[in-house]
């Protein structure tokens, strides 16, 4: 008796319950007078989420057609859950990409095109660098607001000391033996004689982002460019092993630290530390007047660095891309971009922002990440939908060289691999015209 | 007064009560498993704008060459031979010691079988601190105090001659008390007059142990070998958290490799060639177990 | 020579011997427990540094800020009702759904019963991690990724269920259905009320079984869900431990609030588990 009712009232309540979970699961009524824009981003650093939010209420205040509907999605997952929302058909009107992920939505048919919608001013202001990143087959499908910096933070008085010749700009940047030299003798006077920080704790995108500029220093890269077809022949060439098996046997004579609790640079510890943007406020703190910073040693074809960073597309979804346009350009204002810039510490998107901003203007003391970015010094990752296996395999790769496995049969590895899911997908071929997303 | 039915046909009620149950069973094993196997065949992947084509083989050519797979299987091997006799044995001489009806018998079967209650994922969380590296971590200490200083501090999960062992090791602790909670009942089974009988016909403990216990717990120790040993194939967990298939490819196993594939590579057609596979070594691992014990049952 | 004296003798040492086996065994069997346990009560800098000496199980201080900490810097309420609600939906419908199609099995005559008996038995042979890529597969396209429904519906309905309550079942006397349908009851009612009241052993091996199958449930869970919204505590832990900064007082702290619930009632119920246990294996 007590069973079965006890079934029964189990098996009400479950029903019960299941039901009020659909309900909250509504969405809220449309407001009829508004354009209404539903914005995904992800959530990063407090202050950049603050500053968000902050330009999403002023851009909400100041007219009244459109609003905005922020929702921040955690970072950690931000690539999975777009995937799965795109796959279900439940991608927002507009919403930001992490770099080059990007180009696997835009081949994917989510992404609209930009040109039509944003003004031609606002497009004459981007960097260079914002504009290439966010161009797929010749059509422009995402703007970031900024972009990052990538180079080697050094502590000037511990150069000195050995007599090193401090680079003054990007093409006067140490050669790779230079550099290796320079290594050997900072190590001397050092305590544990790791001199060196890589972030190697960082692992993930890292990998990819700051160890690609050394192979493409060298004359390598991860992927044939001209065509995107094939991995194997960049990524496995004699240039790439040769980058590589340089920046393991720095690992292997000890002169990498492990940067376990991510203080070897602040703490004294190293006296060179490849570092971002993200890097200079706590990095100026700790060394002040010390603080220099350098372009990344030149491998023999130039000094190069990485780019990219966050950028924002609107979806086939959208029914107002007018509307979303119009908070694009509002990001894209200079008072804006330097927010932003201000919040993240990352380069400014567009040129005027650029001028203004006092780390970043001529004379400015992270003016080397804008050179970087103008002077075609800065590499972007490979623009192929293929970007989240190949940087899968290559931070893989990585792992593997830098635990001193053979360099040559890890790269040929992974470049089969790479090449085998570009076939899969039959070189990703141009599906024209955009297919708009499920309703 | 209602004249008795004869017990005829009951089809329409029978649907009624098992339907939900077909049902499910129907939507979300066998559904699933013939799509398994028909995307096998395809090249199919989440989210891309490619038409779906049949390939034949090629997802299975592509896996079987793949060394990370080739790596996988084998790891799975290894940790099947290695962790069904060791968890077993141990299994066993615990459920021996119990059963000899010492005081507090109820308290260390109790203590035995905690581990298994908890769930594996926080086994790993807790793992990765015993196993952390350098002379304070626990495993490190352990050794060390018993090799008399010996044993030079290791970072278990990063080595790859140490890190598959470490998780083995974890894994035993996991399931023994839930083989030894199986055997003690199988043990508690076996009649008394057997033990008494080959007493009288001058067995020693040892012989008595060979002779009338083994073969009498022959039916739970084949269960409690199949299943651990399916389970082996099943190693998902630890392998996630702990060590994500490295270092190396030293702890991989067929599981996270299909879980790579599906998940963060959105190749599902792959993944289900990896399903597949795994599906037919789970088969024939349990069609052995079924040929064994029929063979008992007619021998007996 | 007294010969019982001697077998005395050597039953008495062999006891001694046995005891001191066995004490010696439950200790390395619960230090991870203890350490877990132990650890979160210490302060986060102490967990690590001391695990290597005695001070891992005997801690100088005690304190219950990582608890605190666990509850500010993560969800854990949150993710504790997920588990509840996913894992107790399961288990009280996969009762329901179970049983009834375990009866029909067993008692009823129905056209296709051997056959799709048949089919269970086939089904029971199938690991979950097999079908685990088609699942995730049908759920993606459906957008259902990320709900309850997903953890919960494709295990309601199980082979290995249905097969213990369908060998209980068939075990029980005629009488029970006869007197019932003298009675003018219908099936339902008779298995509601006559069967199900006589069943309690295998409800409570199956519920158990069950409880303990899906509790701990980690690879379905970590390839469904995506934010925290229906996250259970699995999946959470491991988020946990990757959570920055990495402080083990609140990891072992969560650990043990996510295990203390089911170590309660496994403590208070253990009789019902070890012997869900051996059934299992007897049946299977």
């Amino acid at each position: 008796m007590i069973q079965s009712r006890s079934n029964a009232r189990v098996v009400i309540v479950v029903v019960m319950a299941s039901l009020l979970l659909c309900a909250c699961e509504r969405e809220p009524a449309r407001d009829a007078t508004r354009t209404r824009l539903e914005v995904w981003a992800h959530a990063g650093q407090e202050s950049e989420r603050h500053t968000l939010l902050a330009q999403v209420e002023r851009f909400n205040r100041r007219q009244d057609t459109i609003h905005v509907d922020l929702t921040f999605v955690p970072e950690g997952t931000y690539n999975a859950q777009i995937q799965a929302a795109a796959v279900a058909g439940d991608l927002p009107d507009l919403l930001e990409f992490d770099g080059p992920f990007l180009y696997t939505y835009v081949w994917q048919g989510h992404l609209l095109p930009l040109e039509g919608l944003l003004s031609e001013t606002v497009r004459q202001d981007l960097l260079p660098s914002i504009i290439e990143q966010g161009t797929y087959h010749g059509r422009l499908y995402s703007v970031g607001t900024f972009d990052s910096g990538l180079a080697l933070y050094a502590n000037r008085r511990l150069l000195e000391q050995i007599g090193a010749r401090i680079p003054a700009s990007p093409r006067q940047a140490w050669t790779a033996a230079e550099f290796s030299m320079l290594l050997a003798k900072l190590a001397q006077d050092d305590a544990d004689g790791a001199v060196l920080d890589l972030k190697l704790n960082y692992a993930g995108e890292w990998y990819t982002y700051a160890f690609s500029p050394f192979i493409q220093s060298a004359g390598g890269d991860l992927i044939d460019r001209k065509t995107y077809m094939r991995a194997s022949g960049a990524l496995n060439s004699a240039a790439s092993v040769s980058a590589l098996t340089t920046l393991q046997s720095w690992i292997v004579r000890g002169y990498v630290d492990p940067n376990i609790d991510d203080a070897a640079f602040v703490s004294g510890r190293v006296a060179l530390a490849l570092g971002g943007h993200w890097n200079y406020s706590a990095y100026a703190a700790a060394l002040g007047e010390r603080l220099v910073l350098l372009p990344l040693p030149d491998f023999g074809h130039g000094a190069k660095t990485g780019q990219g960073s966050w950028n924002w597309g609107i979806t086939g979804h959208c029914a107002a891309p007018q509307a979303a346009a119009t908070f694009l350009e509002f990001l894209l204002t200079p008072d804006e971009v330097l927010a932003m810039a201000e919040a993240s510490g990352a380069v400014p998107g567009t040129r005027q922002a650029v001028a203004r901003s006092s780390r970043y203007h001529k004379g400015g003391p992270l003016r080397l990440f804008v050179e970087q970015l103008v002077g075609g010094h800065a590499v972007p990752r490979p623009r192929t939908p293929a970007y989240p296996l190949l940087t899968s395999l290559f931070q893989q790769a990585f792992d593997r060289i830098r635990s001193g496995g053979d360099v040559r049969p890890v790269l040929d590895r992974a470049a089969a691999e790479i090449d085998d899911e570009i076939e899969d997908n039959k070189g990703y071929p141009w599906i024209e015209p955009v297919r708009r997303a499920k309703q | 007064m209602r004249r008795r039915k004869a017990l005829g046909d009951q089809t329409p009620v029978a649907w009624l009560l098992a339907g939900p149950g077909l049902l499910g069973l129907m939507l979300f094993i066998v559904l699933p498993f013939l799509l398994a196997v028909v995307l096998a065949f395809t090249n199919l992947r989440l989210g891309s704008p490619l038409p779906l084509e049949f390939v034949g083989l090629k997802q299975f050519a592509r896996i079987v060459s793949d060394p990370g797979f080739q790596r996988a299987l084998f790891n799975n091997l290894v940790f099947a031979m290695v962790v069904v006799p060791l968890q077993t044995g141990i299994a066993l001489g615990l459920a021996l010691l119990l059963n000899r009806g010492l005081r507090g018998t109820v308290v260390f079967r109790t203590l035995f079988f905690m581990p298994v209650v908890f769930p594996m994922s926080l086994v790993a969380v807790i793992w990765i601190l015993i196993y952390a590296p350098g002379a304070s971590g626990m495993m490190n200490a352990f050794l060390e105090m018993i090799t008399w200083g010996a044993w030079q501090p290791r970072d278990f999960l990063r080595d790859p001659l140490l890190a598959l062992p470490a998780l083995m090791l974890l894994s035993v602790w996991q399931g023994a008390g839930f083989q030894m909670v199986i055997l003690l009942a199988g043990l508690q089974s076996v009649p008394e007059e057997l033990y008494q009988a080959a007493a009288l016909d001058g067995a020693g403990r040892w012989q008595q142990f060979l002779h009338v216990t083994l073969p009498q717990l022959r039916n739970p120790l084949i269960f409690v070998v199949l299943v651990t040993t399916i389970l082996a194939f099943r190693v998902f967990d630890q392998v996630q958290i702990m060590t994500r298939g490295g270092p190396q490819d030293a702890t991989t196993v067929v599981m996270f490799e299909t879980v790579q594939a599906a998940f963060t590579r959105q190749q599902v057609a792959r993944a289900c060639a990896m399903a597949v596979v795994f599906f037919l070594i789970v088969l024939f691992v349990t069609g052995l177990q079924r040929r064994l014990l029929r063979q008992q049952s007619e021998v007996a | 020579m007294n010969t019982s004296g001697i077998a005395r003798k050597r039953r008495w040492s062999g006891r001694a011997a046995g005891h001191a086996a066995l004490i010696v065994s439950v200790l390395l069997f619960i230090v991870p427990v203890l350490l877990m346990l132990i650890g979160s009560l210490k302060p986060d800098e102490r967990v690590l540094v001391e695990a290597g000496t005695i001070k891992a199980l005997w801690p100088d201080s005690v304190s219950l800020q990582n608890y605190a900490d666990v509850f500010r810097r993560a969800d854990f309420a949150r993710f504790l009702v997920n588990s509840l609600f996913i894992t107790g939906s399961i288990v009280s419908a996969g009762l329901l759904v179970n049983s009834l199609a375990g009866y029909a099995f067993a008692r009823l005559r129905w056209r296709g019963r051997t056959l799709l008996f048949n089919l269970v038995l086939a089904v029971m042979v199938v690991p979950f991690e097999a079908i685990a890529v088609p699942l995730f597969y049908q759920v993606s396209i459906l957008g259902l990724r990320d709900t309850y429904v997903a953890q919960i519906l494709p295990f309601i309905a199980n082979a290995f269920s249905i097969f213990l309550f369908y060998s209980f079942f068939i075990g029980l006397p005629r009488e029970l259905e006869e007197s019932a349908r003298v009675d003018g009851a219908g099936v339902l009612r008779t298995f509601f009320f006559i069967i199900a009241p006589n069943a309690r052993p295998v409800f409570a091996t199956v519920a158990i079984l069950s409880f303990l199958t899906w509790w701990g449930s980690y690879l379905w869970p970590l390839m469904v869900t995506i934010g925290p919204g229906v996250r259970p505590l699995p999946v959470a832990i491991a988020t946990f431990y990757t959570l920055p900064p990495l402080q083990w007082g609140d990891i072992l702290a969560f650990g043990t609030m996510m295990v203390m619930p089911v170590l309660v009632v496994f403590v208070a119920f253990q009789r019902w588990f070890v012997r869900g246990v051996a059934a299992s294996a007897v049946k299977g």
